[in-house]
């Protein structure tokens, strides 16, 4: 599927997960977003870098009960009380409540969904089209992270080969001190590999092209100081509220704009171009009905809203809006058709 | 590092920085200077303010950028950063496959040395590309990656003022003309900077999880001696974030300000040294050919 795609699920996932707090809405979101995550895992092998992270799984198990054990030992709101701390502990003495257990626990789904989400995306999406992503406008900066994503395995396996010598040398690591031969040498072949890569890049016929034009980037900045100016009036003045979007909104597209025009004067080729599918636009059209979803006034929009204080009560739930999140998990469904890598 | 800009050019840059100065630090800090102004006004907010201040920050980056590749970048400082920035990344790599004590990362002693000896531009390139690149690899790609780059941006982007601001103070003199500091020290530039450097890194090292914690901090919940609420004073803002900082965070920087005054000591030298070494054939240039009276005349810049 294509980056774009990706990342509007991940906007979609964000945006529900940043909208509900109510527990029934979240666990349909986690689980939506884990099924992807699965389904992902079981079709695509990772690199060896990214097979060195810790699971999302993991995380959630983790984090779910630390949040709710956390937030239950600092907050004293609340009227169902567990059991009581002696009163003599510092900051946490006191009555343990199961409305601060629940909310710490529902804290604690939406990070987990969150760092869920990027996961798949981190896990969906190579390296170079990760790139890709960035800005024609940017070009210079992404011939450096580039050339960095080029190199580090290649340093990693230097770090390796001087590691090696060193220690046929008779040099173990066992300080901190230790590891200067081990740095200095990566250090300076680097820079000395720099220096032939900057040759090559040259002769090559790159050139940064510099400052391009002067109005559009200009244009940029003003775009950024409405932005900045909206942000202010949103925050301070809830009631040109309406002027604080519009000015956010109008910035952030001036600046956006400004940017895909000097994107323009710079060339780009493809060596294989990513091509639109219908799996594609089923992906961007699901995750824009999941986040359209929430804010259709005709559904029960109140279910959305959950504070477990002062008393817990039960969460409501709208069939309607259920289904809306159920859309999170279409690249699931779409990638149970293709066959493994 | 930089060629010589036109007015405008330089205009621009100079207020990029500001605008971005103004508005990163009030994305950053605006929990400390809001409830003084309207203390109404950020309740009805609490669920999109993380998402508007992401934004904002995002487009701070952009900008910010966009001056610094428009200026200071020739085919050289782009080799140059591509490498240093992978090399960086692979000792985060390395960092998160064998963790170190608490807040340790060896990542912030590459990033001070090479906004002091390069600028303050390659400084804030190097810091937040490097959070960039070592997220891609490490699968950290997420909403706190722009204010991590943003942050060990501006680590790299003080690095570059220190080493100006020590620059300036050796080459004053005392009212008599002598020059104010010793003259083996003025001798010898490439050992004396080192004190500044390790009292430096450690600043940075409690300085980085100050500010990040603040992206956070507002919309977490907790005690109330530790967290913020709308309404409350910058005074009492302050005292409780302190708390906060202490109860949480303060721990765990101690052993990065204590991990990166360690690696300046150690290795601050040689690196500095070496990275020092290189700087002159990194930043030699040529001009193009000027024909004057006829006659062809081949600049060095």
């Amino acid at each position: 599927m294509r980056s774009t795609a990706w990342l509007m699920w991940l906007g979609a996932c964000a945006g529900v997960l940043w909208t509900t707090r109510n527990p029934l809405y979240l666990v349909l979101a986690l689980l939506c977003i884990e099924w992807v995550r699965a389904s992902l895992v079981q079709r695509t092998s990772p690199s060896v870098l990214a097979r060195s992270s810790i699971s999302p799984a993991r995380l959630v198990v983790f984090m779910v009960p630390l949040s709710a054990l956390l937030n239950a030992v600092w907050t004293r709101a609340g009227d169902t009380v567990l059991f009581r701390l002696p009163s003599w502990l510092p900051l946490i003495g006191g009555a343990i409540t199961l409305e601060a257990v629940v909310f710490g626990a529902l804290n604690g789904l939406v990070l987990a969904g969150f760092i869920t989400a990027f996961s798949v995306l981190n896990r969906a999406l190579p390296v170079r089209a990760l790139v890709n992503l960035i800005p024609r406008a940017f070009h210079s900066l992404a011939v450096i992270v580039s050339i960095a994503l080029t190199y580090v395995p290649f340093t990693l396996r230097q770090a390796q080969a001087i590691r090696e010598a060193q220690l046929i040398r008779g040099h173990a690591l066992r300080r901190v001190r230790d590891w200067l031969p081990l740095f200095m040498p990566l250090l300076a072949g680097g820079l000395e590999r720099a220096l032939q890569l900057a040759e090559a890049i040259t002769a090559r016929g790159f050139a940064n092209p510099g400052r391009g034009n002067l109005r559009l980037e200009a244009l940029a900045l003003v775009g950024l100081l409405l932005a900045g100016l909206g942000w202010l009036v949103r925050l301070l003045v809830p009631a040109f509220s309406g002027w604080g979007w519009a000015g956010l909104l109008v910035g952030m597209g001036l600046t956006g704009w400004s940017i895909w025009r000097l994107g323009k004067r710079i060339p780009r080729t493809h060596y294989r171009l990513e091509k639109w599918t219908l799996k594609d636009g089923l992906v961007i059209g699901a995750a824009v009905l999941a986040v359209v979803g929430l804010h259709v006034p005709l559904f029960n929009r109140a279910s959305l809203f959950y504070d477990p204080y002062p008393v817990l009560t039960l969460p409501l739930f709208d069939p309607l809006i259920g289904a809306c999140i159920l859309c999170l998990a279409v690249p699931a469904i779409l990638l149970m058709g293709d066959s493994p890598e | 590092m930089s060629q010589t800009p036109r007015p405008a050019a330089r205009w621009l840059s100079i207020g990029t920085y500001i605008l971005i100065s103004i508005i990163g630090l009030a994305a950053f800090l605006y929990p400390f200077w809001l409830p003084a102004i309207e203390p109404s006004g950020i309740s009805g907010h609490a669920q999109d303010a993380p998402v508007m201040t992401l934004l904002l920050i995002g487009l701070c980056l952009i900008a910010i950028f966009l001056d610094a590749q428009a200026n200071g970048l020739t085919t050289k400082t782009i080799a140059l950063l591509g490498v240093l920035v992978a090399i960086n990344s692979v000792l985060r790599f390395i960092e998160v496959t064998i963790p170190g004590p608490g807040g340790f990362t060896p990542i912030f002693f590459l990033i001070i040395l090479c906004g002091y000896v390069f600028g303050a531009r390659f400084g804030f390139l190097m810091g937040a590309l490097t959070l960039l690149v070592s997220g891609l690899i490490t699968g950290g790609v997420g909403p706190w990656l722009p204010y991590q780059m943003f942050t060990a941006g501006w680590m790299g982007l003080s690095a570059g003022w220190l080493a100006a601001l020590m620059a300036e103070r050796k080459r004053r003199t005392t009212d008599d003309g002598r020059p104010i500091l010793p003259s083996s020290v003025v001798r010898r530039p490439s050992s004396w900077p080192l004190l500044p450097l390790i009292l430096f890194g450690a600043l940075w090292g409690f300085l980085y999880g100050l500010i990040i914690n603040i992206w956070f901090w507002p919309f977490a919940t907790g005690p109330a001696a530790q967290y913020w609420q709308p309404g409350i004073g910058l005074a009492q803002t302050l005292q409780r974030y302190a708390v906060f900082y202490l109860a949480t965070s303060a721990g765990w920087d101690v052993f990065g300000a204590i991990g990166n005054a360690v690696l300046m000591l150690l290795f601050g030298l040689p690196t500095l040294r070496t990275l020092l070494r290189f700087k002159g054939r990194f930043t030699f240039n040529y001009r193009p050919v000027q024909v004057v009276s006829g006659s062809a005349q081949l600049s060095e810049a």
